[in-house]
């Protein structure tokens, strides 16, 4: 009797972990349809490119040379950025292994470094920081350029032409502030909400704080991380004040705005595409000329509307490009 | 006035872990360790409180009728199931678009639900596993049912209860700083800096700091462990060594 109802007890308290085993393996397997996805991706992408081949108003051959392993950094505009350079480089006829997204500037510089990776794209006020992060921060890319290129050689690799596209810090205050540049908070008592980073950046606390750039006092500091909880913050009052990116789809969504820095405090953080020297050499001038006409192509609002479809309306980062893509006729 | 920034902010990167943690400086002032370990011991000794005054009563009295022996274990463990961090990080926009704030109910009652389990768990099992001889021989001496459960049943399982309770309040301590990752302070700043930052020292300070606190948790339910039972009961419990928590 006892033992069988502890028999019965037994199998009741096994059953969450024969649930919880279900759900691993549905997450288990949503993992691999996402490594095919990526196959039957460089698949279809094999076949357009061949198509592509006779289309190309270059009428260049098909490119021959190193597959480029590509990478994006593990967040959601990063990860279209990366599928629309792969995608548009398959389409070209390159040999592209777009691998899955993973880390962030630092794996991304270390893969290009050690030879994991082929092609990165990065924002260049960001890869100052982490390659020279003693150079002063500039609002002007050719200046951020100049700094970081030969940094980018220095580890074998080539900083292609930059894009017009810019995802910056932004200042966020809610829509009904008075302020309308960062040097109108001076006097509001405002509380800022940012990222751990934020207090011992120049280009963030410290240099809002600096009586030479912008001399506000802050009420307080609240430590958020970074993402939505900025939006909720902000939304409920708690903070007055966040530092965002430029391209949050939240920003408009909620109704915020962002303060123009009239002082010229964050670093311009257009996009660009870094490449080991060695495979660009290999396929020569054509790749850089590829890589460099898609970057002037892309735009602020670009990645702006790509993150609203990812970010608020769900859709897959692939998907976005190939639309994006297409609607370009790169596709 | 300018804003009290906490001095850890501008911890340089290449500080050694003993030159940062012995430092005056680290330890005073608005987010220094005193004012952050007051935080995390404030927070965590209420959410153990309420945790224990909620689920010892509830537990003792359906492990005293026998009811609801396999459901209600099961719920509680189920409970466990969702990541603490999960369920506070849920709570925190619902907190907020009431004008509540980030602190203190999404982290609190994250921490009271993993401080439940147990001592809910405990408490149950320690009332149930009284020896049936000592609950007959205590109605055979005319006890009511509250008094079986009261003067016997309740001081027979007072040590394994408080061990559910020494449990429930070192993994509270334990789970506290995700709090620093939800928009609040207390000891997970460290933790949470040093991640920002690339600091290795502040996240190894955060770490010795909580592991230090839990660990000094531990020591103190020992104590009150000794000092609540009544010495027939810690005899007894000497006694029947698979018993000692």
């Amino acid at each position: 009797m006892t033992t069988h109802s502890k028999r019965r007890t037994v199998a009741k308290l096994l059953a969450p972990l024969v649930v919880f085993g279900l759900v691993a393996a549905a997450c288990g397997s949503d993992d691999d349809s996402g490594d095919s996805g990526a196959e039957s991706g460089s698949d279809t992408t094999e076949a357009s490119g061949s198509e592509s081949t006779g289309t190309e108003a270059t009428d260049a051959p098909a490119p021959d040379g190193p597959t480029i392993r590509l990478r994006g950094q593990d967040f959601s505009e990063a990860i279209t950025i990366a599928e629309v350079y792969g995608q548009y480089l398959e389409a070209k006829g390159y040999d592209v292994d777009i691998l899955t997204p993973a880390g962030f500037r630092t794996e991304a510089i270390d893969g290009l470094t050690n030879g994991d990776l082929d092609l990165i794209v990065d924002y260049i006020g960001g890869s100052q920081a982490a390659l020279a992060p003693d150079a002063p921060p500039s609002a002007d890319p050719d200046e951020i350029v100049a700094v970081i290129g030969p940094a980018y050689d220095e580890i074998g690799a080539t900083l292609l032409d930059y894009s017009p596209a810019v995802d910056g810090d932004a200042f966020v205050v809610r829509g009904d502030s008075e302020a309308t540049t960062i040097s109108d908070v001076a006097g509001l008592d405002y509380v800022l909400g940012a990222s751990s980073q934020c207090p011992e950046r120049p280009q963030c606390l410290i240099g809002l704080e600096d009586p030479e750039i912008y001399g506000i006092t802050f009420a307080d500091f609240v430590t958020l991380e970074f993402g939505p909880l900025l939006g909720e913050a902000l939304a409920s009052n708690e903070v007055d004040a966040v530092i965002w990116n430029t391209t949050a789809p939240q920003i408009t969504e909620q109704g915020f705005k962002v303060l123009e820095d009239d002082q010229g405090l964050f670093p311009a953080q257009n996009i660009a595409p870094i490449i080991t020297t060695e495979v660009l050499g290999a396929y020569g001038d054509q790749l850089a000329a590829d890589l460099d006409a898609l970057s002037a192509m892309i735009t602020t609002d670009d990645l702006l509307a790509w993150n609203t479809q990812t970010d608020i309306e769900l859709r897959e980062s692939d998907a976005v490009a190939t639309e994006w893509l297409q609607s370009k006729g790169l596709l | 006035m300018a804003v009290a920034l906490p001095e850890q902010t501008a911890v340089p990167r290449d500080i050694g872990f003993f030159e940062w943690f012995f430092d005056a400086d680290t330890w005073t002032g608005s987010g220094g360790i005193i004012e952050s370990l007051i935080d995390t011991v404030l927070l965590c000794a209420a959410a153990t409180a309420v945790a224990a005054l909620f689920a010892v009563p509830i537990a003792a009295v359906l492990a005293h009728y026998r009811k609801a022996q396999v459901t209600s274990t099961w719920l509680v463990s189920l409970s466990r199931a969702v990541p603490t961090f999960a369920i506070a990080a849920l709570l925190v926009p619902w907190s907020l678009r009431r004008g509540w704030g980030f602190e203190p109910w999404p982290i609190f009652i994250a921490l009271f639900l993993l401080a439940v389990v147990p001592i809910y768990l405990n408490t149950y099992v320690a009332i149930r596993e009284v020896p049936e001889e000592s609950v007959d021989a205590a109605r055979a001496l005319g006890y009511g049912e509250s008094a079986v459960l009261g003067r016997i049943e309740f001081a027979m399982g007072a040590s394994l209860i408080l061990a559910g309770v020494r449990v429930a309040a070192i993994q509270v301590v334990a789970t506290e700083p995700i709090r620093a990752f939800l928009g609040g302070d207390g000891l997970g700043r460290y933790v949470r800096d040093g991640f920002g930052q690339n600091n290795t020292t502040l996240v190894v300070g955060g770490i010795v700091l909580i592991g230090g606190l839990a660990a000094i948790t531990g020591l103190l339910f020992v104590f009150l462990e000794r000092l609540v039972l009544p010495t027939g009961v810690r005899r007894l419990v000497r006694h029947q060594g698979e018993r000692q928590p």
